[in-house]
């Protein structure tokens, strides 16, 4: 860094330290007699188990996402033309219409009819399973586009040199078109994880007791503010973060190899 | 190798690739097929490799016909190898692991045994001590060289070769000549699409020249270059020996 680079980087850190700074004592100092730690730490058992379920949905949605993705990737490729038609109008309505819609519509007018009576009776929390169905049907949809991107961008010779070695076609996916395209689309991939991640807080509006439901019920009975808020935030961060430094690892790893 | 192909035909869209292509071959170690670009013959190559259905026509290789199912065709590029003008390695993978794994997944055994058989290949054509590098860290020449010897390990019953020193400058192009060339004089059943005209002229028992989507002209090579009778292919000929 040169001389000039220095101050210059010295007076933006300055600025933008001031600017927080003078926020964080406005906001502080509007609440900071109200905050009350021990209020958070009362709740800590709703909060805990939320921050589970939320942990739980997140791995079970990445998982059907996953699935999801891969049949709709399949579908998009398949050889026949109304497949590979219905799949895309289906992908298309999915990824232009918000996720709350889906949520809503999708529990109260589609599942809960159909299965929640039957769920319940084997024990399931009807709410908690469809919300995860419903999660990972949207994520993987766009998980889907990610991995049709990679698998398109692998050029035709890939798939030639497979193909006259031998390889079946689930070989040639298996073994020579995925483990190209998913160094591909890693960085993308890891971006909607951390999405889905995010985007589980949503289930709140059919009534499943995830972090940010039982933070905001929380919230509301103990007129809660930052003690509620900040352990919301650091809650979900704590969840992201390491997605986040995996796919930059991954990504470094890769990008070393190829 | 015992060839017959009869009024052979393969379209892409308006393109005739292939002309209704006929060529019979008794007995042959090497068959070359030479020709203008866009000639047809990497088409001809990759239906009789196996890698190309025909819309029309009959293939016999060795008294028996082409497969036309989807498994059979499978089963049939299994028993030979292929090899294109470039790309032909799977990049993720080291130049051993790119011979090992088809001898694993496709040939069924186990990793150790591929694995032997993967260095014995490497090593019969001196690329051994490249064998745990990726193909991006290997030459052009080098990169041909595991291809070729991925696609033998296995011993094919017959090779194809699709132009395949097209990619490489004279000096990777005479390494994988001569690659090739040591291979025929083993014994190796061989089929390759060239434009080296020396090399054809050395190592080929015949010769066919492809234009236009059909065979012009196939004869031994001494005949071929000597004497060509028809004439696209003097034209051809003396375009390509001129310099
Ligand atoms: N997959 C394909 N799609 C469309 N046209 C093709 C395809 N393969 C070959 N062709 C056309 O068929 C003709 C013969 O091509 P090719 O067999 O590659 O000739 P050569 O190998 O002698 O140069 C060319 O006009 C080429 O453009
Ligand atoms: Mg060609």
């Amino acid at each position: 860094m040169n001389r000039r680079t220095l101050i210059a980087n010295l007076a933006a850190a300055i600025g933008i330290a001031v600017a927080l700074g003078w926020l964080f004592t406005l906001v502080f100092g509007m609440l900071g007699a109200q905050t009350d730690w021990s209020k958070a730490w009362e709740y800590r058992e709703t909060l805990w188990r939320g921050w589970l379920v939320t942990l739980g949905i997140s791995f079970a949605a990445l998982a059907g996402s996953v699935v999801f993705g891969l049949l709709f990737l399949l579908g998009q490729r398949s050889s026949l033309v109304v497949v590979r038609w219905c799949c895309r109008a289906f992908l298309e309505f999915v990824r232009d219409t918000p996720l709350l819609v889906h949520l809503l519509f999708g529990y109260f007018v589609i599942f809960a009819p159909l299965v929640s009576r039957p769920l319940a009776d084997a024990g399931w929390d009807d709410k908690l399973v469809i919300g995860i169905l419903l999660l990972s049907l949207f994520e993987g949809a766009y998980l889907g586009e990610i991995l049709r991107g990679g698998v398109e961008s692998i050029p035709k010779t890939q798939w030639e040199s497979a193909r006259a070695v031998g390889f079946s076609p689930y070989q040639v996916y298996r073994h020579v078109i995925f483990p190209q395209a998913l160094r591909r689309v890693l960085p993308a991939m890891a971006g909607l994880f951390v999405s889905l991640i995010k985007d589980s807080s949503l289930l709140n509006v059919i009534g499943v007791a995830e972090y940010f439901y039982n933070t905001r019920n929380f919230i509301s009975r103990s007129y809660a503010g930052l003690e509620g808020y900040v352990p919301l935030a650091l809650g979900y961060l704590v969840l992201t973060l390491p997605v986040a430094w995996l796919s930059h690892w991954l990504e470094k790893r890769f990008r070393h190899e190829t | 190798m015992k060839l017959e192909v009869d009024s052979l035909a393969r379209c892409f869209g308006t393109t005739r690739a292939l002309d209704g292509i006929s060529l019979s071959v008794e007995s042959a170690r090497v068959l070359t097929l030479i020709g203008p670009s866009g000639g047809g013959k990497s088409t001809l190559l990759r239906v009789l490799g196996g890698l190309e259905t025909p819309d029309s026509g009959t293939v016999m290789v060795n008294g028996a016909a082409l497969a036309t199912t989807a498994a059979e065709l499978q089963a049939y590029r299994r028993s030979n190898g292929f090899l294109f003008q470039q790309f032909n390695l799977f990049p993720h993978l080291t130049a051993l692991r790119n011979i090992s794994l088809p001898l694993e997944v496709v040939h069924g055994h186990d990793p150790a045994t591929a694995q032997t058989l993967a260095e014995a290949a490497l090593s019969r054509f001196g690329l051994l001590e490249h064998a745990h590098k990726l193909p991006a860290q290997l030459s052009g020449g080098q990169q041909q060289r595991v291809g070729i010897a991925r696609a033998v390990a296995r011993k094919p019953a017959i090779l194809f070769l699709d132009e395949p020193t097209s990619a490489l400058d004279p000096e990777m192009t005479a390494e994988v000549l001569e690659l090739i060339q040591e291979l025929a004089e083993q014994g190796q059943d061989i089929i390759l699409s060239t434009h080296e005209m020396g090399f054809a002229r050395a190592v080929a028992d015949q010769v066919a020249f492809i234009a236009a989507g059909r065979v012009e002209e196939l004869a031994s090579p001494a005949d071929l270059f000597a004497h060509p009778r028809s004439e696209v292919c003097r034209r051809f000929l003396s375009k390509v020996m001129r310099y």
